[in-house]
């Protein structure tokens, strides 16, 4: 037997990095915190639906009735959101620390290429909800169900792979034990990481629920007002226990990352401790506003308090990762040759494209809905 | 090697299956584009109810179509891509990166556009959908002309091999052939789309209407000029030193060519798997023209889903056969001149770019490095002995037993991506009944590098080619000459030879010296 003498970690490509690390990193945290946002409402939007539906069965809740049509109605484009966003961070996330992804996908196996699949299932789901929720009589609840389960499977695959990859020393042992379809269920961070992260997510559903009904009290004050302490209702009473999940996510992470954030690495510190600050801050913003008569200027710090989390915690998970691949010394690639031709016109286009996006929803959302003397009826 | 294996059979059916469903959807979503802005106009010109009300009730179908199962197997194609060329996918990332975050900004508007133009049928002016349908139409194509430039050079990867600059990779010899025969299939499958939506309708009148607009106006001209594009395709390939007569079995590339070769081909040189896969191209497209011929003239008013389903599902094999073929044609490589498809590299060709002085690049997995050193010797996964151990075992059943084993490991890191042990291209007949000396000879010679002009030169040769074993497109064993041995013994124990192993080896196929040990070495 040759007993390993080569590392578990795979060895870099004899081709140039095309651009400087920071350049990759910033786009893989900032689109990754597009596909968060979204796929929160994916999450979040779904549960917060079904629930919601269920309480609105009583005679006498419109408004229930009339969130569920909109979550439902909005689904399928926020799916859509969701991937489109998801795409972006897997390139950027393959180019810096491919090494070690491919790797723990290959021994995923099809439990990581069932992602794929169950997209595609829920994604439909999502359609038939919205365009035929009105045909599908008590099956309709059934397929809320459905996609929320799978909603649910996909981010468990998705943190067992995140999870994975930071653990080269797992790698041999799972490799060895054969098959083809693989988990991580052997990581004590899994299940904390997972439920810290699924917990957020409905979460922030209520946060877009809060946004939702910032947006119509203009237009339907009534409307707005419930659904904005709704929202309120479910962002803080989730967050109060995700708190803990926090904090045992922290206390399962393996020594030397965990104690980055005692002090020795500053960023590290900081951002965990900003991040705390301002959840828990947001977290009483959205309590008081729950129970507020006038909840709109709290629902609006409660949103900025929001983003400042959000963008701690998702540094916070990049320092996690730092910290598993400092522990196993992971070398980055040397030999970077920037496209800096090809940087340039990525961002000319991004441009571009985000004016044009922007420009045609304008021309939608002006033109108004259909039927209303706002809108052309051709 | 480099990567863990992913133990499915066959692997690249993974990628092959959710690649053809992908490249269906997205030529068609390509297509479907230009086809729903074109006939919009059309109908708003000529105030056409009956037609308007067509395309709108086409654009929700589209919009389920394409953004649903194509953007989802786009995705899908990352995923089995990771997972069965792990190698291969890292370098074309390091690579490539720019162009598809290039690509995905056009992902992003198209996405957008394709859900405003349907969502805006009641809510938009007239003019406001169109310009909505023609961005969601440049941008698909957009993401089309990328992707192109990406495929195409895993192909014949150009000017990069030396160079190693991105653009020197992307706008290669088989770019624009490949980007104009691509365009083409667009518009011919938005054309078949168009007559499978209509043949739902129950109005004589809008099916007469789509039957000759949709089947004269974009299947049919389209069946003339893929195939045009494909000859110039194919010629441009042959240019760029793919053997693609060769491959087919045929004298040249022209069609009458092609044509003899593939009606006549009895599999005993050059490609099988190709071939099939281009038969089976031919034959379905020309059913779908025959077919469209049959429907314009005899069938306008009446035509149903069966009739229109078939046309779908023979211009889907069609395109499935020649995607199964370009890919065949770039065998044995995964990336053109640099990657064979069991992630083996080629030594970089003479006068290439190189690493910076002051940094250190290796390549363990280059060819000249593992036949140096084994295979075992940077596989980082296998847990095996190392086969010249083996073969230095002094007991008769040990030795054979643990050459086996070995054997059946190399077997794995080398050979696996294409083979199986009896299912798709099984080995086990292939190897039926040889000795463990006669499948050495055949391993030295699986492939040799030469020259164009057909003489024998080094493996960093930039004018390399290859000379393959039956022109059977297989990469060069990448092992030492021990491992070699090793798996002569494992294939010749799978052919039938219970006894492979057992003899000790022969000064015929010493680990010293013995047939195809070319060990050819490059500075
Ligand atoms: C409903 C669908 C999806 C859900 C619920 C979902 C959920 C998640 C979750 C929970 C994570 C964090 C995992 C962790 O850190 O432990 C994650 C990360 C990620 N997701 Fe998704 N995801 C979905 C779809 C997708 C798709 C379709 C893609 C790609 C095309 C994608 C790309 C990514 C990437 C690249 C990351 C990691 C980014 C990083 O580590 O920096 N996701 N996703």
């Amino acid at each position: 037997m040759n007993g390993f003498p080569l590392s578990p970690v795979p060895f870099p490509d004899p081709v140039p990095q095309p651009a400087p690390a920071w350049i990759l990193w910033g786009l893989l945290v900032f689109t990754f915190m597009l596909h968060l946002l979204a796929m929160n409402f994916v999450v979040g939007g779904s549960v917060i639906g079904a629930v919601t539906a269920r309480l609105g069965r009583r005679a006498g809740r419109p408004h229930h009735m009339a969130l569920v049509r909109w979550l439902t109605d909005a689904m399928p484009i926020a799916l859509a959101a969701t991937i489109t966003f998801g795409v972006a961070p897997l390139l950027f996330l393959q180019v810096l620390y491919g090494r070690l992804f491919f790797t723990s996908s290959v021994l995923m196996g099809w439990f990581w290429f069932a992602v794929v699949p169950l997209v595609m299932v829920a994604y439909y789901g999502t359609y038939l909800l919205a365009f035929k929720s009105a045909s599908l009589g008590h099956w309709g609840s059934w397929i809320r169900w459905l996609t929320i389960f799978i909603f649910l499977v996909i981010g468990f695959i998705f943190a067992n792979n995140m999870s994975l990859m930071l653990r080269p020393d797992l790698f041999r042992a799972i490799y060895a034990d054969g098959g083809t379809a693989h988990g991580n269920f052997g990581d004590p961070t899994l299940w904390p990481r997972y439920l810290h992260l699924m917990l957020a997510a409905v979460a922030i559903g209520g946060m877009w629920v809060s946004g939702y009904g910032l947006i119509c009290r203009p237009r339907r004050p009534e409307f707005g007002e419930w659904a904005m302490r709704y929202g309120a209702r479910w962002f803080s009473g989730v967050t109060a226990v995700n708190l803990f999940m926090g904090f045992w996510f922290l206390f399962s992470l393996p020594g030397e990352t965990m104690a980055r954030f005692m002090g020795p690495v500053p960023v590290a510190t900081f951002v965990l401790g900003l991040g705390i600050f301002a959840g828990m801050t947001t977290m009483t913003l959205m309590f008081l506003a729950a129970n507020a008569p006038r909840p709109s200027p709290l629902v609006g710090c409660g949103i900025g308090g929001l983003l400042v989390t959000v963008v701690c915690m998702v540094l916070v998970r990049d320092q996690v990762r730092r910290g598993a691949l400092a522990t196993m010394n992971f070398e980055p690639v040397q030999w970077v040759e920037p496209q800096w031709f090809n940087i340039i016109l990525f961002l000319v286009l991004l441009v571009a494209g985000t004016l044009t996006v922007v420009w045609m929803v304008r021309a939608l959302v002006l033109a108004g809905r259909p039927g209303t003397e706002d809108g052309p009826v051709p | 090697m480099n990567y863990p294996i992913w133990q499915v059979p066959a692997p690249g059916l993974v990628i092959a299956l959710v690649s053809i469903a992908h490249v269906f959807i997205s030529h068609f979503a390509v297509g479907g584009g230009l086809f729903l802005v074109l006939t919009e106009r059309r109908a708003r010109q000529r105030n056409d109810a009956l037609l308007l009300a067509y395309v709108r009730r086409l654009s929700r179908f589209f919009l389920l179509l394409t953004l649903v199962f194509g953007a989802v197997t786009g995705v899908g194609i990352w995923f089995a891509i990771g997972l069965v060329h792990p190698q291969a996918t890292s370098s074309l990332i390091n690579t490539f990166v720019w162009g598809w975050a290039i690509e995905w900004t056009m992902f992003i508007t198209e996405i957008v556009a394709a859900m405003v133009y349907y969502y805006g049928w009641d809510r938009l002016p007239a003019r406001t959908h169109l310009t909505v349908g023609w961005i969601y139409f440049i941008t698909a194509w957009g993401s089309l002309a990328v992707i192109t430039g990406i495929l195409t050079y895993m192909m014949t990867p150009g000017g990069w091999l030396t160079e190693r600059s991105f653009w020197s990779g992307f706008l290669n010899e088989t770019y624009l052939p490949s980007l104009v025969m691509r365009t083409f299939v667009c518009v011919g499958l938005a054309g078949v789309y168009a007559l499978l939506a209509a043949s739902w309708s129950g109005d004589p009148r809008l099916k007469s209407k789509v039957a000759r607009y949709a089947g004269l106006g974009w299947v049919l001209p389209m069946a003339v000029v893929v195939p045009l594009s494909l000859i110039w395709y194919l010629a441009a390939a042959a240019g760029a030193g793919i053997p693609a007569a060769e491959i087919l079995g045929a004298d040249g590339t022209g069609l009458p060519a092609i044509l003899k070769a593939l009606f006549t081909a009895d599999g005993t040189t050059g490609h099988p798997v190709a071939q099939r896969a281009a038969l089976t191209t031919i034959v379905a497209a020309t059913g779908v023209i025959l077919m469209t011929l049959f429907l314009v003239a005899r069938r306008r008013r009446n035509y149903g889903p069966i009739f229109t389903g078939l046309l779908t599902f023979l211009a889907l094999v069609a395109m499935g056969g020649g995607e199964w073929m370009r890919a065949d044609l770039r065998k044995p490589y995964v990336i053109g001149g640099f990657m064979f498809v069991n992630g083996v590299r080629l030594p970089p060709p003479a006068g290439a770019i190189r690493a910076p002085a002051d940094i250190q690049v290796n390549d363990p997995y280059a060819l000249d490095v593992l036949r140096r050193d084994g295979m075992l010797a940077h596989a980082r996964w296998s847990q095996v002995q190392p086969a010249a151990e083996a073969a230095a075992l002094e007991e008769p059943e040990a030795r054979a037993e643990a050459l086996f084993r070995t054997g059946r490991e190399l077997f794995k890191l080398a050979c696996t991506k294409c083979h199986t042990t009896d299912g798709y291209q099984g080995i086990r007949p292939l190897v039926a009944g040889r000795s463990t000396s006669g499948l050495q000879t055949i391993l030295g010679h699986l492939a040799r590098p030469v020259n164009r002009e057909g003489r024998e030169t080094g493996w960093d040769d930039p004018d390399l080619r290859l000379a393959t074993w039956r022109g059977r497109r297989m990469p060069p064993f990448p092992g030492n000459q021990a491992e070699q041995y090793a798996l002569a013994v494992y294939l010749s124990r799978l052919g039938g030879d219970d006894r492979a192993g057992f003899e000790r080896q022969q000064a015929h196929g010493s680990p010293a010296a013995g047939p195809g040990s070319g060990r050819e070495e490059t500075p």
